[in-house]
């Protein structure tokens, strides 16, 4: 098959009449039309900005959030083996690295709707009833099980466990339908849809480059996260042993959190303030100044009570080895509101971490033990995935677990 | 030359050819070929079944070429087909004289138009599968193309012959 792209192509064609005008372009294109096509070029802005799909991991997790989520589940059909996965893994592979780019997926019946990359990216994760059906059990990473039960827990199944999920983002939201309805539709030969949940975030523009977006409680979401591209998040976040197909991939802790806005609502600011163990308006733990502030345990007010109380969120969930951590990133989620105006919203919170039995587990155990918090928030549905490492280009996703 | 060329397309044609900035130009091949897939539907599930293979077709030549006809070891019989008005009703049949492009043109194969017929699968076509084609062209080397298998809703049109 030919290497040139009908774009490469088309470019290099207009690079010849550009070269024939190109001397007397000065003159004619003027500061109103350069002030025009400044404009057009912002408008768009949003739609333009494109992550990459290729390298040692996959895209979605080391950058900052999009706008708009969807992370959809699958179970495999009865008699999917091996090589019907590869056969799957190559179709996604393909859709997806167009898709990241902007460009309609082959055999699209509404290409028209591939509007621009609009910083779309899609990941590709197996729950461990996949490794049970295929018979793919050694190939799990360290850790990779499903999660104990919690007692806080009140999980409902419609929103989780799964054998694949695909956990697509963008910042436009016809783009992240539109890519969600290809990548479906090339996976229901292998799968069917189990569930699908989507969220939100702050659109862009909203909040400055680096800064946490506030999840739906009014909190500073985010907070004691490693830096994304620092040594920090490559040893909490991507796996370096085990299998090939996981070495530069991660496990997902997927957890869909109810909150209770009407009861959360009759708090006053102090309360609330007490129960996260932060200020409401800068996140600063209480106490401090700065949303970055070395958190004290130990501080104590002119009463001798503690600054920050047994119960606060931030103290039961605060890593109590260094390893103890990982990377969160969290959509909100809203679907409706009831008769009596209570909305139906929370998190849909993601951990990105090397471990499960060294990160999130320890962490978990302790906000389920004695957290205040959880009288307004509840887990309703719960996943894990191992995230395959990234690809290089003619390379097929997951291609190793499978082959 | 190259890198020249593409800074002057940046200032010259920003609100146009957004993307092309980054465009890195190749060396250009006499006829390229993108975008190719062969369609699955129930049509295809068993052996016998007959289907549509699809892509878009750059003549990079200063010179005619024409799509004669295909081959794949996955079908018993390959033709380049149309879609034409047959008695009121469009249905496909065998393009008499094949799909010519002129130099420097695009000819896109897509469903309900110009397409290469796969007739006689000697297997089921499994979603995702690669699908060995060779393009036979008048007026340039013929060309060898794997295309995926991919599921579509497209394309259902009734089959004619036109042969005698
Ligand atoms: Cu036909």
């Amino acid at each position: 098959m030919s290497k040139v792209s009908r774009r490469g192509f088309l470019a290099g064609a207009s690079a010849s009449a550009g070269a024939i005008v190109g001397a007397s372009a000065g003159a004619w294109f003027g500061a109103d039309q350069a002030a025009a096509a400044a404009e057009i070029k912002s408008q768009t802005a949003v739609l333009k900005r494109k992550e990459k799909f290729y390298g040692a991991h996959q895209n979605g997790i080391e950058l900052e959030l999009q706008t708009f989520t969807n992370f959809v589940a699958f179970d495999l059909l009865d008699g999917v083996d091996r090589a019907a996965m590869l056969r799957w893994m190559s179709l996604l592979t393909d859709d997806i690295a167009r898709l990241t780019q902007g460009d309609a997926a082959l055999a699209d019946a509404q290409p028209q709707l591939a509007l621009g990359p609009a910083r779309l990216t899609a990941t590709v994760g197996f729950g461990p009833a996949m490794f049970e059906k295929l018979g793919l059990e050694h190939q799990m990473p360290d850790s990779f099980k499903n999660l104990p039960a919690f007692k806080i827990d009140a999980l409902k199944s419609e929103f989780s466990g799964g054998d694949v999920l695909i956990h697509v983002s963008a910042d436009d939201p016809i783009v992240l339908s539109h890519a969600v309805r290809r990548l479906i539709t090339d996976s229901l030969g292998f799968a069917s849809v189990r569930w699908s949940q989507q969220g939100f975030s702050n659109a862009q523009g909203v909040v400055p480059h680096g800064v946490r977006q506030r999840n739906l409680m009014g909190q500073v979401d985010g907070t004691d996260n490693p830096g994304l591209a620092t040594d920090d998040f490559e040893n909490l976040v991507w796996i370096n042993d085990g299998p090939n197909w996981i070495q530069g991939g991660t496990i997902m802790v997927f957890r869909r959190i109810a909150m209770q806005l009407n009861t959360w609502d009759q708090l006053g600011r102090v309360e609330k303030e007490q129960v996260i163990g932060r200020t409401l308006d800068t996140g600063a733990p209480l106490g401090k100044a700065n949303e970055t502030d070395v958190i004290d345990f130990d501080a104590v007010d002119a009463n001798g009570l503690k600054v920050i109380p047994d119960f606060a969120h931030i103290r039961r969930a605060h890593a109590h080895a260094p390893g103890e951590r990982f990377f969160r990133r969290p959509f909100n989620y809203e679907t409706g509101v009831s008769a009596d105006g209570n909305p139906d919203v929370g998190l849909l919170w993601t951990a990105y971490q090397r471990n499960l039995d060294t990160q999130f587990i320890p962490v978990q155990r302790r906000l389920e033990r004695f957290d205040l918090l959880n009288k307004w928030t509840t887990p309703i549905g719960s996943a894990v995935f191992a995230i395959a490492k990234g690809v290089q280009p003619g390379q097929v996703l997951a291609a190793e677990l499978f082959a | 030359m190259k890198k020249i060329f593409a800074a002057l397309v940046a200032t010259l044609f920003l609100t146009t050819l957004t993307g092309c900035a980054e465009a890195k130009p190749e060396a250009v091949a006499e006829v390229s070929i993108v975008d190719g897939w062969v369609r699955v539907y129930e049509g295809t599930e068993a052996a016998g079944g007959m289907t549509g293979g699809f892509a878009t077709i750059t003549n990079n030549l200063d010179s005619e070429i024409t799509l004669v006809g295909a081959s794949s070891e996955s079908a018993m019989m390959t033709e380049v087909h149309e879609v034409a008005m047959v008695d009121g009703k469009m249905k496909m049949q065998a393009k008499e004289g094949g799909i010519t492009i002129a130099p420097g043109e695009t000819v896109s194969l897509e469903p309900g138009g110009l397409h290469v017929m796969l007739m006689g699968l000697k297997q089921p076509l499994l979603i995702g599968e690669e699908v060995k084609i060779t393009l036979d062209f008048e007026g340039t080397d013929d060309v060898a193309v794997v295309w995926p298998a991919k599921e579509s809703l497209a394309g259902d049109e009734e089959y004619v012959s036109n042969q005698e």
